[in-house]
């Protein structure tokens, strides 16, 4: 594969997979940097590409594996205890998040980010990205079952907490 | 696509039963502008999602920076294989001239001395050379003149030679 071909086929993903690092790293600076980390590895084995049956489902498992390395070596700097340091990352908004979206966004962002972790990995890979199941299973590394039971606890769990705030107000 | 209809599809959804087709008609729905109150809260779920799928990695140096990267790192290819190649044949072609280089070095060594040169500047070669030359030329002219007095010898012997020559002519008349 040349550069010109890396362009335009593998390139053209960076935004899937900026997403899918922000949505893991909820950090903007972190999230680019696993995304260039990725393509460069993805280039490194470019002569294997053709083995590979769905790159951009193996790109974002590369991202996701990527991502996850990086929150662990976090946790392991982190002073604070991993529960503690988990909840305030996770259920918090972004200084940018919160200045770009309204009220009703904020929300939902905030339902969204205190799900637990795969939860939120299928739910952004699904509904956002549009994913197969099967694609979901090989990114993730989950078998079917485990794909359709986390996505039906979070879209149950936004549900539930959307008609709250609905009937409540809260 | 009547609100019967969506209902339907949305409880699906819920159940996680609709397939991407059925998905991809319910995000048409929602991101149309008449969405009946009762699914507010559903069609601000769906916006969200819109929302985030629009979310570009907006850095206008990204693709500049990583290309540059990648022209960097770049273990495999032809180019480089062939270049690694080039290298390959480039340090064989060093470590052939140096071994030469080093054996003729080890060989002046232990050359003669007197094969060497003596004098770097050719004139003052020449100046040598000439009164060399001029001694030796020295020592012919010496020589001659030694040899000249053995011609005076020679020149009386065979002039007393002639004279009992004569003699023993005469005595045979």
């Amino acid at each position: 594969m040349n550069l010109a071909a890396f362009q335009t086929r593998i390139l053209s993903a960076k935004s899937k997979l900026f997403r899918f690092a922000f949505r893991l790293l909820d950090n903007e600076e972190e999230a680019k940097d696993v995304v260039q980390e990725v393509f460069i590895k993805v280039w490194n084995r470019r002569e294997r590409m053709n083995e590979v049956e769905n790159w951009e489902a193996w790109c974002m498992r590369m991202t996701k594996n990527l991502s996850l390395d990086r929150i662990r070596s976090r946790q392991r700097r982190a002073v604070d205890s991993i529960d503690d340091h988990f909840d305030v990352s996770t259920a918090a908004l972004s200084p940018q998040e919160s200045t770009e979206l309204n009220e009703s966004m904020q929300r939902i962002t905030l339902f969204i980010n205190s799900l637990p972790e795969k939860q939120r990995q299928v739910i952004h890979l699904r509904d956002v990205e549009g994913y197969s199941y099967n694609e979901i299973c090989e990114i993730l590394e989950l078998d079917m079952n485990q794909v359709k039971v986390n996505l039906f606890r979070a879209r149950s769990s936004v549900r539930e907490k959307l008609i709250k705030i609905n009937a409540y107000g809260l | 696509m009547d609100s019967r209809q969506i209902e339907s599809l949305l409880e699906k959804y819920w159940n996680c039963d609709t397939s991407l087709e059925e998905e991809k008609q319910l995000k048409a729905f929602f991101a149309a502008e008449n969405v009946p109150p009762s699914l507010k809260e559903t069609a601000e779920l769906f916006s969200y999602f819109q929302n985030q799928r629009q979310r570009p990695l907006a850095d206008g140096r990204f693709d500049a920076n990583i290309l540059k990267k990648l022209k960097q790192a770049s273990p495999e290819g032809n180019v480089i294989k062939m270049f690694s190649n080039v290298a390959k044949i480039a340090a064989g072609v060093v470590v052939l001239a140096a071994a030469t280089y080093m054996v003729r070095q080890e060989v002046r060594k232990s050359y003669p001395a007197e094969v060497a040169d003596t004098y770097s500047d050719p004139k003052l070669a020449l100046e040598e050379t000439k009164k060399a030359l001029m001694l030796i030329s020295k020592g012919f002219g010496k020589a001659q003149k030694e040899a000249s007095k053995i011609e005076l010898f020679n020149e009386a012997e065979r002039r007393i030679k002639g004279k009992q020559d004569e003699k023993k002519v005469i005595s045979n008349i």
